[in-house]
């Protein structure tokens, strides 16, 4: 029991605790987040809790300026904000391809 | 995985009905080099539910507190870039928000020009009422793309007065540099303010109105004459409507540039530009009146109109909604948050707005340019009470202080020396060189800027001067010990020097006394003291007014004798000699003030001496604390000397009904007030001014005796204070509870 508790993160299949700590090896990473309205804001995943609100650090709010794309997008400084899980239509995190790929069968194994 | 993604764009269409197809990701938005976008929401989703109620996945140095501040996205009240229904200006005139022309169709077009300029003007009103422009009249598509509009000559017209007015009201209001409202009035970051061509915007409304007079002039010509005039285009195709549509654009048209050159007449230096400015202001009166009266025209005729409010109080005359406006597409302009919702004013509001703005600054171009000191301070007193706007408030300071001198032309100096008495010398002029004048003079212009301010900022900033004031008071002192020891030789130069320290010196005193009585009194204009208080501050204003006519009187003699030794060679009449042993009016005036101070301060002692009634006391301050509260910055700085909670208690200590000095107190100033009436027969604002204090003092005896009388007998009687005859003196109203 005590092996399986110790065992490596990678190999431990449905382990309630690894989902947490992939999510906690996440933060302060570049994340890009989409909103309902058309809206992204990229910025450092700073924190998450239950119902799934999501706080970015030194947020970037990016807007196109029509409805339809492609067109040019505005940019502009935030800060700290929270992005309610209700409003919140797409999640990204800025990573490497192997890690991309250990992200996928991560998801693939539940 | 793939499965997974693409449920979830087709979830965003069915869930978001009215934005059109939200991609999932941007490819404007780059990962990093040799990097990549990782979808981890399902990551995100799975380790939710492994989550504990409260618990959060964070890192090290987390820190709750900081998080809290954090903008809440998609909350209208800390998200300011919320996508309404345009996602920039650019698409909004794209989607035919904003057309030009406003339609094909001419009386529609009219009509919907003149429904954007009532809005303008609403726009308008509330942007000086203390608001953003982004938010008032740049929410006008129109004006946040200038380069469109040159095609419709009277939008472009119209948009360029527009641009202009507001440039010379932010210049206004920034030179002023008061500060006082929020910042938010001057903030033109971002805001297409200025555009080359403005400066004709005169000749371009000239123009225009040309134009829509010879349409009027044509249309209304009977019909053999027609024919002659029939070159002319009308203004729109419903030959029914087009004198009334022609009446409704001229009288706002011929608003505008009055207006204009009001704001323009009234910047000429040295108030040169008052008589004219006058005269537009006049005719601004009539064109509104005008413009009132062409409601009913467009009401009746709402159906050319875009769509009806429906409300009492819309932004237009003919209550239709106006086309291209929108207040969100600027909101990204401002902070990251969003500013304050606002309501814009109501059109019928808006022109009382004018109209009482256009009142304020006639009142302000009526002022005769006095000279002296004491006149400016009555002046700028009597103005303030019209409750006047920023707007106004601010073209007053203008006039009043340029270039470091009375309407710009009279040197603070002279000014100074003239309202202290000082005795005219030749070789007055190295004084003022000297440091402590320099500063007297920086003080006087501060005041007078202070004087033009809102109540409560100017009650403030008076409170905070007091203390530069009693300082200058002890430089000046030591200047002139400095000069009594240096001078060994009693030489007419030194003599009259002295003369000139000590009558600045005294008036120095009472203008800080007179700075302290204004400061005190803003106080019941404000409502800052409770009727438990009201007794301190009469006393206080008591001791305050006993300090300011010894000052003011010390002056009036020291200037008659001046006068007198100027006019030696004249022969003294009987009525000069008469006039000169008795005391100035002014002087008397200010007994009168200072008997219903000490009767106020009495009668309300005795109330709570023997009644109980208005007793300083709380579960959080004693009274002596409060006493220091109220009275801190004049304590500070000494105002008057030797003055503490403690001169206070003992003063009122033993004050009681049966003393008859306190009914003689409201007696005297009665008596007083009507000898008064005819030294100030020619002064209206004085004259009511007596007719007050007579009320208060003849009310107050009436009350004072009731309650002398009858109050031990009946304590069913209780006594309340109103202000129902003067602003700060107040009545005691006597009723049975």
């Amino acid at each position: 029991m005590e092996n399986a508790m110790q065992a490596p993160d990678q190999t431990s299949i449905g382990d309630n605790k690894s989902k947490i700590s992939h999510v906690k090896k996440l933060l302060f990473r570049r994340m890009l987040v989409g909103v309902n309205d058309g809206r992204f804001f990229m910025g450092a995943f700073y924190c998450m809790d239950k119902q799934g609100n999501i706080i970015l650090q030194d947020a970037v709010e990016y807007r196109s300026t029509r409805r339809s794309s492609p067109s040019p997008m505005e940019q502009r400084g935030l800060g700290l904000i929270l992005i309610p899980s209700s409003c919140r239509t797409s999640c990204h995190v800025d990573c490497s391809i192997d890690e991309q790929l250990s992200l996928l069968s991560l998801q693939v194994q539940k | 995985m793939e499965e997974n993604s693409s449920n979830g764009v087709e979830e965003q269409e069915s869930a978001n009905k009215e934005a059109a197809y939200v991609p999932v990701l941007n490819p404007s938005i780059p990962s990093g080099e040799q990097t990549v976008w990782a979808d981890v929401s399902s990551l995100l989703d799975s380790a939710r539910n492994d989550l504990r109620d409260g618990e959060l996945i964070h890192g090290e140095n987390f820190n709750l507190f900081a998080a809290m501040s954090a903008l809440e996205i998609m909350d209208p009240k800390m998200d300011s870039g919320i996508v309404c229904r345009y996602y920039s200006v650019d698409e909004a005139i794209e989607d035919g928000a904003a057309p030009i022309p406003l339609s094909l169709n001419k009386t529609v077009d009219v009509h919907c020009i003149i429904d954007v300029m009532d809005h303008l003007l609403s726009c308008e009103a509330t942007w000086h009422k203390g608001h953003s422009l982004a938010q008032t009249i740049f929410s006008c598509i129109y004006l946040l793309r200038p380069e469109r509009t040159p095609s419709h000559a009277l939008l472009h017209s119209y948009c360029t007065v527009i641009r202009s007015t507001c440039n010379a009201i932010i210049s206004a209001v920034s030179d002023a540099r008061t500060h006082e409202e929020e910042d938010l009035f001057t903030i033109t970051s971002g805001l297409p303010l200025k555009k080359d061509g403005d400066e004709k915007c005169l000749s371009l409304l000239n123009v225009i109105e040309e134009t829509v007079s010879r349409q009027l002039h044509a249309c209304k010509a009977p019909s053999h004459k027609k024919r002659a005039i029939e070159d002319i285009e009308p203004l729109q195709t419903n030959l029914d409507l087009e004198e009334g549509y022609c009446k409704a654009v001229l009288c706002r048209l011929r608003f505008r540039k009055h207006f204009y050159h009001v704001l323009v007449c009234l910047r000429r230096p040295q108030g040169r530009g008052l008589d004219l400015a006058r005269k537009h202001i006049a005719s601004c009166l009539v064109e509104l009146q005008s413009i009132l009266k062409t409601a009913e025209f467009l009401r009746s005729n709402s159906r050319y109109g875009m769509c009806e409010d429906g409300m009492e109080d819309s932004m237009t005359a003919s209550g239709c909604q106006p086309i291209g406006f929108d207040s969100t597409l600027n909101s990204r302009l401002s902070a990251p948050t969003p500013p304050r919702a606002i309501k814009i004013l109501s059109w019928k509001k808006a022109v009382e707005y004018f109209q009482k703005l256009l009142h304020d600054l006639e009142a302000i171009c009526s002022h005769p340019l006095d000279p002296s000191f004491e006149g400016v301070l009555r002046f700028v007193v009597e103005f303030q009470k019209l409750q006047p706007d920023l707007v106004a408030r601010s073209h007053l300071q203008l006039l009043l202080v340029q270039d470091g001198k009375l309407y710009g032309r009279d040197p603070i100096f002279d000014v100074i020396c003239k309202a202290a008495a000082v005795p005219e010398i030749t070789k007055i002029h190295d004084i003022q060189k000297n440091e402590s004048f320099v500063h007297l003079g920086q003080l006087v212009i501060t005041l007078l800027k202070i004087l033009c301010t809102n109540a409560a900022w100017q009650r403030r900033q008076l409170g905070k001067v007091l203390q530069d004031w009693r300082i200058i008071h002890m430089q000046l002192e030591l200047a002139l010990r400095k000069e009594f020891e240096e001078s060994s030789s009693t030489s007419i130069d030194e003599n009259l020097c002295m003369k000139i320290y000590k009558h600045v010196l005294n008036w120095v005193e009472e203008q800080t006394y007179w700075i302290a009585f204004r400061f005190l009194i803003l106080g019941f204009e404000l409502e800052l003291y409770s009727p438990s208080e009201y007794c301190m501050v009469y006393w206080y204003l008591y001791v305050v007014l006993i300090k300011l006519g010894e000052k003011m009187h010390f002056r009036m003699i020291t200037s008659t004798e001046t006068g007198k030794r100027k006019g030696k060679k004249k022969k003294e009449s009987v009525k000069d000699v008469a006039r000169d042993q008795s005391i100035p009016p002014a002087v008397l005036l200010l007994q009168c003030h200072i008997y219903l101070a000490e009767g106020l301060t009495l009668m309300i002692a005795a109330l709570r001496n023997e009644h109980g009634s208005f007793q300083c006391q709380g579960p959080f301050n004693t009274e002596q604390e409060r006493f220091i509260q109220h009275f801190e910055l004049l304590q500070r700085a000494s105002i008057p000397d030797h003055i503490s909670y403690y001169s206070f208690r003992d003063y009122t200590t033993h004050a009681q009904f049966d003393s008859l000095v306190m009914c003689n107190y409201f007696k005297e100033a009665q008596r007083i007030a009507k000898e008064l009436r005819s030294s100030f027969s020619n002064d209206a604002n004085k004259l009511a001014e007596l007719r007050h204090i007579e009320q208060v003092a003849e009310h107050n005896g009436i009350a004072l005796n009731l309650v002398s009388q009858l109050g031990s007998l009946d304590p069913s009687l209780k006594v309340s204070f109103e202000f129902n005859h003067h602003p700060h003196f107040a009545t005691a109203v006597v009723k049975r509870s």
